[in-house]
Formats: C-alpha cells, sequence, structure tokens
C-alpha cells in the first residue's frame, strides 16, 4: 500500500520521538561512579578569621584575577566570610563568642548540584571528580545558576573585571563582564597534582583537602573523627565541603 | 482567480445563493467605521506615534548604555540578580493570555459578544509574547550569545521548555491572527485599499467560495483548541523557572496555577483597556457595546476572586508552616523593605477592582478600565514580589539589601509598553482592529445557529419567537 | 541611450567609487605593498602543527579540538599530526613562544581587521623577542 501522507506525518513523528526521547531520557540519568571524588574540610576551631586573617580569600582572588569592584553590589567573591549563626542557622543555642564569628565560605560543589539542573546551555557542569566547573565561553550571563544555588555561592560580572583589576596574574584568564563565576577548587592546580592554592596558603593549616574515594585517606579519617558539618545538607545537594566546629 | 465574471457580480451571486462572502457590493457603507481607519493618519495619532517614539529611543539609548558597560547599570547586584527584566518578561507573557482566553476559549463555548474582541485580543497576545521574549534578552549578561541556547540546550532546564513553550505559543498565535485576518485582508483587497499589491498577497486568494469557508471554519475551530493548552503549558513553565530552584517561597508547587490565573487576569485587564482605548478613538460605540464591558468585566472580577484564593493558599500555608527560611521572606513581604509593594500590588489587584466590578452600575466602560488599569499596575508588582523579596534570601540574609532599579531599566519598561502601543496602533491603520468577517458572520448566522442549539435544549417544541 | 543616462551614469560612477575607496585610500596612504612581518621568540623551534596548516585553522584547533578536551573533558593533552605531544594550553605552549601579540598575532589580524574576542579574558602576551 502506498504510503500517504498521513501515513509518513505519524510515522515521522513517530521516529522523531522515539529520536527525541534517547537524549531527553539521558538527562535524567545520573552519573555513573566517579573515580575521585574531591572534598575539602575547614576545621573551625583552627581558622583565625576571628582575628581578622584573610589569607585564604588574598591569594585565591590574586591569582584568578577576581576582580574588587568596592562596595556589596557589584562585588565578586570566590571565599568570603559570614557570621556563624547565619552560615549555621538552624543552631539555636551558640555562644555569644561565636555567633558572629566569620566563617569561611566557598561554593560547596555538590555532588546533586542545583546550578548545575538549571543551566540552560550547559555552561556549568559536574565533572567526574566532583569539581563543578564553568565554561566562561559559553555562558549566556541569565544568571538562572545563581538562582539554582541555595548558598550564595556565584558572582556576576556587572562590569567588566579589567577596569578594576590592577595587578593581572598572566597566568590564569580574566573573565569579561557578563558571566557568571565562582570557586572552582583551584582544577588548574589539582591536574597538575597540588592542593587549591587557598588550603595550601593557610598560615594555621585550617583546611584539609583530598580525595574521599582513596581508602585510608587522611580526609576520611578526619570526616569519620571529628564532628563535622555541612550547610544545609537538608537540601539534597550533597556538598563537598565540611566543616569541623 | 476567475477574470471573466467582475467581482461585484461574483458577489451579488454568492450573497444571493446565501453563501457569506469576503466580499462585499462596491460602495457598501456597511461595516464602514470598521475599515475607516484603514490608510488614514490623523494629526493624533502622529502626535501620539511621536511620543511613543520618544519613548522607545530612550529605550534604546538605555540599552546601547547597558550593553556597553555591562548590567551593573542597573539596579541588580549580587544579591538580588533578577529584578525588573524578568518582571517585564513574567508580566507580558501574562498579558499575552489574552488572545488564548478570549479568541479560544470564547470562540470554543460560542459566546457571542466575543467577536469584536478577538481581534484586538490576538494582537496583544503576539505583542506581549514578543516583548517578553525581548526582555530576556535584556536581562542577559552576553546578548551576543544568545543562540548558545539553541546550539547547546540542556533538556532539563526550565529555561530552555520556556523556550520551546514560547516557540509553540507564538507560532501558533501568529497562524491563528494571521488566518482570522484572511477574510478580512480580501475585505480590503476588494475595496481597493492602498498598497493594493500588499493586501492582494496576504488575502492568498480568498474568494469566499464554500469550499474555502468550510477549511476556515475548521482550521479556526482547530487552532482555537489548540491554543488553550498550550496557553496553559507556557504559563506553567515559566512558573517552573522558579518553582524547579529549592530557594524559599519560589520552590512552591502553587505556583504553576497561580501563574496562569494571574496570566489570564491581567490579560483580560489588557484587553478591556485595549478595546475602551480603541473604542473611543476611531468611534466604534456601535460595535463595542457596554454588554461586552460588562461581561469582560464579569470575566475579570471572576479571576481577581480566583488570585485572591490563590495568593491566600499560598500565603497561609507558608505562614502556618513556619519554616525559618520562608518566614524570612514573608515577614519581608508583609512589614519588611518590600511591604509597600505587597500592599500595593493587594491594593490595585483587589481592593480597588473588585467593588468596581461587583456593581452592575460600575461595571461599565469607565469602570471595567479604571479596574483594568489597577489590575495591570497591581499584577506588574506582582510579578515583582514574587521574584524580588526571595533573592533577599539566598538562604544567608546578610542585611536583606532592597533592590532600587535604575533609569535604565525604567527607561526599557517605558519602551515597552511604547513599543506594545505603537505596534498595536500601527496594525489597526493596516488592518481593522475589529474582524468585520466575523461581525458579519454573527449578523448573519448567529441567530439561527443559537435557534438551532436552543431547540435542543428544550423539550421538542418549536420556540416561540 | 541609456533611458535617464545622464542621473543614472554619475550615480554607478559614484557608488563604485564609495564602493572601492577603502582601497583607494590605502594605495594613497603608500601601503599597498604591506606585509605582515611575523617575528616570533628567539629560539623559537616548531609549532605544534605546521605553518600552512596553523595559518588556515588555528582558530578550529583552539575552539574545537583544545577548547572541547581542555575545558570540557579535562583533558589536556594533544597528539600533533606529526606524532608529538602537548600540552594543551593557550599560555603555556601557544603564547610561550608567540610571546609578543604586537609582533606576531596583530600582523596578520590588523591587516585583516579581524579582531578575536579571546583577548578579552586570556591575557595578551608582550614579552620580549
Amino acid at each position: 500500500m502506498p504510503l500517504t501522507r498521513r501515513g509518513f506525518l505519524s510515522q515521522g513523528g513517530l521516529i522523531l520521538f522515539g529520536l527525541a526521547s534517547r537524549p531527553l531520557l539521558g538527562a535524567f540519568r545520573r552519573t555513573a561512579a566517579a573515580t575521585k571524588r574531591w572534598a575539602m574540610v575547614v576545621d573551625l576551631a583552627k581558622c583565625t578569621s576571628a582575628k581578622g586573617c584573610r589569607e585564604c580569600i588574598k591569594v585565591c582572588h590574586d591569582i584568578h584575577n577576581v576582580p574588587d569592584f568596592g562596595g556589596a553590589k557589584n562585588e565578586i567573591k570566590w571565599i568570603w566570610t559570614a557570621p556563624y549563626e547565619k552560615v549555621f542557622p538552624e543552631q539555636e543555642h551558640i555562644g555569644e563568642a561565636l555567633r558572629e564569628e566569620p566563617t569561611v565560605l566557598f561554593c560547596n560543589h555538590c555532588d546533586d548540584p542545583p546550578c548545575v539542573k538549571v543551566c540552560p546551555t550547559g555552561s556549568t557542569w559536574r565533572r567526574d571528580d566532583g569539581v563543578v566547573m564553568i565554561d566562561y565561553h559559553r555562558c549566556i550571563g541569565c544568571r538562572y545558576c545563581m538562582a539554582g544555588c541555595p548558598y550564595g555561592s556565584r558572582s556576576f560580572n556587572w562590569k567588566n573585571p579589567r577596569t578594576v583589576l590592577k595587578k593581572i596574574n598572566v597566568n590564569y584568564p580574566t573573565r569579561t563582564k557578563g558571566v557568571v563565576e565562582k570557586c572552582n577548587f583551584c582544577v588548574e592546580r589539582l591536574d597538575q597534582g597540588r592542593v587549591p592554592a587557598c588550603v595550601e596558603a593557610c598560615p594555621e593549616k585550617a583546611m584539609h583537602f583530598g580525595d574521599l574515594n582513596t581508602e585510608g585517606a587522611e580526609l576520611k579519617k578526619l570526616l569519620l573523627s571529628a564532628h563535622v558539618v555541612q550547610r544545609q545538607p537538608e537540601l539534597g545537594t550533597k556538598p563537598s565541603l565540611y566543616y569541623v566546629i | 482567480m476567475d477574470t471573466s465574471v467582475s467581482p461585484t457580480e461574483r458577489s451579488e451571486a454568492m450573497a444571493a445563493s446565501g453563501v457569506v462572502t469576503g466580499r462585499w457590493p462596491a460602495g457598501s457603507g456597511e461595516y464602514g467605521p470598521l475599515y475607516k481607519p484603514v490608510g488614514t493618519a490623523g494629526r493624533s495619532f502622529t502626535l501620539i506615534v511621536s511620543v511613543l517614539a520618544g519613548f522607545i529611543l530612550l529605550g534604546i539609548a538605555a540599552y546601547v548604555y547597558q550593553w556597553r558597560n555591562g548590567l551593573g547599570v542597573t539596579g541588580l547586584s549580587r544579591q538580588i540578580f533578577w529584578g525588573v527584566y524578568i518582571t517585564n518578561f513574567v508580566f507580558f507573557i501574562g498579558i499575552s493570555h489574552a488572545g488564548a482566553l478570549i479568541a479560544a476559549i470564547l470562540r470554543i463555548s460560542k459566546a457571542e459578544w466575543r467577536r469584536p474582541i478577538t481581534r484586538a485580543a490576538e494582537l496583544t497576545t503576539v505583542l506581549a509574547l514578543s516583548l517578553g521574549v525581548l526582555n530576556v534578552i535584556f536581562d542577559m549578561g552576553r546578548p551576543d550569545r544568545l543562540f548558545n541556547i539553541i546550539r547547546y540546550p540542556q533538556p532539563q532546564s526550565p529555561l530552555v521548555w520556556d523556550i520551546i513553550a514560547v516557540t509553540i505559543y507564538f507560532t501558533a498565535s501568529c497562524s491563528y491572527l494571521y488566518l482570522a485576518l484572511i477574510p478580512d485582508i480580501a475585505f480590503l483587497r476588494d475595496h481597493g485599499t492602498k498598497p493594493k499589491w500588499l493586501y492582494q498577497i496576504l488575502s492568498v486568494g480568498w474568494n469566499g467560495t464554500e469550499k474555502q469557508l468550510r477549511i476556515f471554519k475548521k482550521a479556526s475551530f482547530f487552532m482555537a483548541i489548540l491554543v488553550v493548552p498550550i496557553a496553559v503549558t507556557v504559563h506553567t513553565v515559566i512558573s517552573f523557572i522558579f518553582a524547579m530552584t529549592i530557594q524559599p517561597m519560589w520552590h512552591s508547587a502553587i505556583l504553576a496555577p497561580y501563574f496562569v490565573t494571574g496570566a489570564i487576569f491581567s490579560g483580560i485587564a489588557a484587553i478591556i483597556l485595549a478595546m475602551a482605548v480603541v473604542r473611543k478613538a476611531y468611534r466604534l460605540e456601535n460595535y463595542v457595546k457596554p454588554a461586552h464591558f460588562n461581561n469582560l468585566g464579569i470575566l475579570l472580577m471572576v479571576m481577581a476572586l480566583l488570585w485572591l484564593y490563590f495568593t491566600i493558599a499560598e500565603n497561609l500555608t507558608a505562614f502556618y508552616g513556619r519554616e525559618p527560611a520562608d518566614m524570612t521572606i514573608f515577614w519581608n513581604k508583609l512589614v519588611g523593605a518590600y511591604a509597600p509593594h505587597h500592599w500595593a500590588m493587594f491594593v490595585l489587584c483587589f481592593i480597588i477592582p473588585f467593588p468596581i466590578l461587583c456593581l452592575r452600575r460600575t461595571r461599565a466602560v469607565l469602570g471595567t478600565s479604571v479596574a483594568s488599569v489597577s489590575v495591570l499596575i497591581g499584577m506588574w508588582l506582582e510579578r515583582y514580589t514574587i521574584i524580588v523579596p526571595t533573592l533577599t534570601s539566598q538562604r544567608l540574609a546578610l542585611g536583606q539589601p532592597v533592590y532600587f532599579p535604575t533609569w535604565v531599566e525604567w527607561s526599557i519598561l517605558a519602551a515597552c509598553i511604547s513599543f506594545f502601543i505603537l505596534l498595536f496602533m500601527v496594525f489597526t491603520k493596516i488592518f481593522p482592529v475589529i474582524s468585520i468577517s466575523e461581525i458579519r458572520e454573527g449578523e448573519h448566522e448567529a441567530l439561527a445557529d443559537f435557534r438551532e442549539r436552543l431547540e435542543t435544549y428544550f423539550p421538542g417544541k418549536p420556540i416561540k419567537s | 541611450m541609456i533611458y535617464d543616462g545622464k542621473k543614472i551614469i554619475p550615480g554607478l560612477l559614484l557608488f563604485v567609487s564609495l564602493l572601492v575607496s577603502p582601497v583607494l585610500f590605502t594605495i594613497a596612504r603608500g601601503k599597498a605593498a604591506y606585509v605582515p612581518k611575523l617575528e616570533l621568540k628567539a629560539g623559537a623551534k616548531e609549532c605544534v602543527e605546521s605553518a600552512e596548516y596553523m595559518r588556515r585553522n588555528h582558530m578550529t584547533l583552539l575552539k574545537n579540538v583544545w577548547r572541547e578536551s581542555a575545558v570540557r573533558r579535562g583533558d589536556r593533552t594533544y597528539v600533533s599530526s606529526s606524532g608529538k605531544t602537548y600540552t594543551i594550553s593557550l599560555t603555556g605552549t601557544c603564547l610561550d613562544c608567540h610571546s609578543n601579540k604586537a609582533q606576531f598575532c596583530d600582523q596578520c589580524h590588523n591587516y585583516v581587521a579581524n579582531k578575536p574576542v579571546c583577548w578579552d579574558c586570556h591575557n595578551a602576551p608582550e614579552g620580549n623577542n
């Protein structure tokens, strides 16, 4: 029987549906078990941010050419501090000294990152080893990832950063106005086998970085021995950042 | 096209055989006011166009300034990174539901009073959709990379769903607007309206033959049915942009029906306002009667009640649950920095319009217009208070900064509204703003259809006339 | 003769002269014989690929091959057509030899008036040759 127009359309539609369903289902597929899983533990007892130390922030922002626009409106921060009671708001009885203590905050490099879920162009994605990456070439600056992140970890370039950057580290690119950026766990250093710059720069050695999947690793031992908390774990984002109170 | 018979002869022959055609006998003064504005431009038209063009130029200047200096020229910040542009986006796409409701639902439910309104409704849809999309582009940090969404779409992102849904809705609306326009374009062609070539091409050979009419009626009905689920999907998907995040007061299942209701609410208000202005400007009092405003007013009142229902449901649920993250935003809206916006919204969306619309006496042209203006401003504020206060939280309230839009954002909003009005006005000068063919169909066929329907409802006796 | 020729021919001549005016300007400025002079860092040996290949394809290599591999897959190893292995890095590999933008990249790019946007983010090399 010759193919009628209706038949062609219905068959074509079925074929298209079949072809489209594969990538659609793929989008909901969980990633396969990874080889590495990078994580960081910040020991708040050792951190001297209360005494004014901001070494980690200085080093990170220096080597990554993070601009300082002055003021809260256009600020870009890869690492920053906030009062303890705001970081862990679920705790009711906090000592006076601890309440206002500046707690260092980073991108949590979640295992189920809500920012990655909502990005329309795939400019942010979770690498197999746990680092949540940004492709500055592809970002369209819609800031949906900023809306997705429940921790406020992402910053947007409201203006051209090169207008305020005083010293540029030539070994690392800057960004342009109109893209989102955040802490990247120093992937350029991780790929060379080094630890993130903040971890290395901390004068109190209050930060520990490592691979959770390695058996017998330092980090795993620390996590199992100390009392660690995370920021809002009930949200289901599975952060890779832990705090020792 | 058969050139051996003159147009007048053919249309007379067709009229005699009972077929409603797109042609009228030459020199007919019937429906004169409906096509009188086409091709003419008076002094007031030129004046208004100049004022609107001024605002549009200001908006263009503001955008060029923003393009060159970055989005930092707006009032947006690291904390409040979505503001006026996204509010405009949701607001305009909300207004676009006017077309879906009036043109489609009223046609499907065979409401005869829809006839003078459908053209303006569909036009509002097409224009509002375009402006909604334009505001997203204004909001982008790298608009030069706009096509990255087409090149690398991520199917799990609600923004991609939104692009797909809005594209489908835009295509369907444009098609529906054009389809319904065809008989009217043929009418203008036959009346020799200049430019003749334009109407000749656009009328695609419409002659009002029986076969064409049959296809036309089927296609119109099909499009009307198609547009309704598409419209509901569009605003649901837009609500998903917010509801699919895990931010307090956004991550709520009620956002989807809330947005759809709000969209239809603001859409009807836009239609009332558009019809009131068009009626006055083109002296169409004979075609757009108080009954139309009465019915639209009732619809607006019903939507106001629905809107109130969803507002109460959302706020009561949040308040009763006392979740700390939600409560920060809740108090922010009720008594905090965003209280003026929130309460202004409530007054403008409900307190002012509802009494006006309840009383038959005030539910006339002026009353419904006043209510509509109030609703439109109130609904803009509603979108604003959905989007902005949540961003003060980010689960890390560092002093709840308030957002002050700058001249750039206000200029672009003014330019968008001006652009809408301008395109609307220009359309009315090229095509009839009230569907002549629908009015004619109503006058010739509606009574018979209605009688037929009535007879199916009642016991088998002929209806007394 | 051409209908309305008195208007058309001068208009046509004006149009053509406006069209080729950039070329005329270049000739007038004496730059018609300009040839780009490319200079590399002293001691620079061979590039990742041959010069002919690079002249035509360096953008394709950088955008479609290197960028995808390094940024999106984290794979910074590139095996060239000659079999040698290189580290994928614009700053570390390419700009190590092409160490001065004005003396290398700009020579050709200014000539063809093509301004790539790479330098908005990637730091333009200003090394001494």
